[in-house]
């Protein structure tokens, strides 16, 4: 046998739920040190027009999309499920689908920003699925089955 | 008994159902599949709503953030 370096998977899983922190930061408080509350996260969408990708840092109102029943910053995501690990890999999948009901979006948009509404709206990721408009319906967004490799967010 | 007929909430209000020529298209990429359905009253579109299924796998891999 020999050791081999590696990232711990523990960590990778750890990193996702805030048990580490490395370096300062400025936190919103989550009310206890030793048992934080989860942090709100929600889902926004935005018009085809906009510029979301790996360098966005934060939700922002610019190139949201409106719309009848849409409200400003998106909706909450449902995050019943906490991050785990399989093999290699942590992953994180929202428990539910993103549903936005009766709206009307008559501005083609492409894509749904993820972000942390708790800690000052920090981006976790950019989701395209394709130019669409909605009329007085509802739009679903289906997530991907929570595992290595095919969940929403993997750190492999 | 009821007698009442089949409405679909439309940007036109509650049509009836038999009102409307419903259209279902499906969009398959990489990332994603999306089936769109939209409702037209004669030739208005009325209704159009979407239900994005993520492929497996497909959208994890774009978001990978990797970290060895």
């Amino acid at each position: 046998m020999a050791n081999v370096s590696a990232m711990c998977t523990s960590f990778k899983t750890e990193l996702m739920l805030g048990a580490h922190q490395l370096g300062s930061v400025t936190l919103v408080s989550r009310t206890s040190l030793t048992a934080p509350t989860v942090d709100t996260l929600k889902a926004a969408l935005y018009l085809a027009s906009g510029s979301l990708g790996a360098g966005t840092t934060t939700y922002s109102a610019t190139s949201e999309v409106s719309g009848t029943g849409y409200t400003a910053g998106g909706i909450t995501v449902t995050n019943a499920t906490a991050p785990t690990s399989s093999g290699t890999t942590a992953f994180w999948t929202p428990s539910a689908s993103l549903v936005y009901n009766t709206v009307t979006l008559a501005t083609a948009f492409d894509a749904v920003l993820i972000y942390n509404s708790t800690q000052s709206n920090r981006a976790i990721s950019v989701h395209n699925f394709g130019s669409q408009t909605i009329t007085a319906a509802t739009l679903t967004l289906s997530m991907p089955t929570n595992g290595a490799g095919t969940a929403l967010l993997n750190l492999a | 008994m009821s007698n009442d007929i089949p409405l679909i909430y439309t940007s036109k209000g509650n049509l009836p159902e038999a009102d409307l020529r419903m259209e279902v298209e499906w969009f398959v990429a990489d990332e994603y599949v999306k089936v769109v359905k939209r409702h037209y009253l004669g030739d208005e579109l009325v209704k159009e709503g979407a239900d994005v299924l993520s492929f497996k796998g497909a959208i994890g891999e774009t978001l990978i953030g990797i970290v060895k």
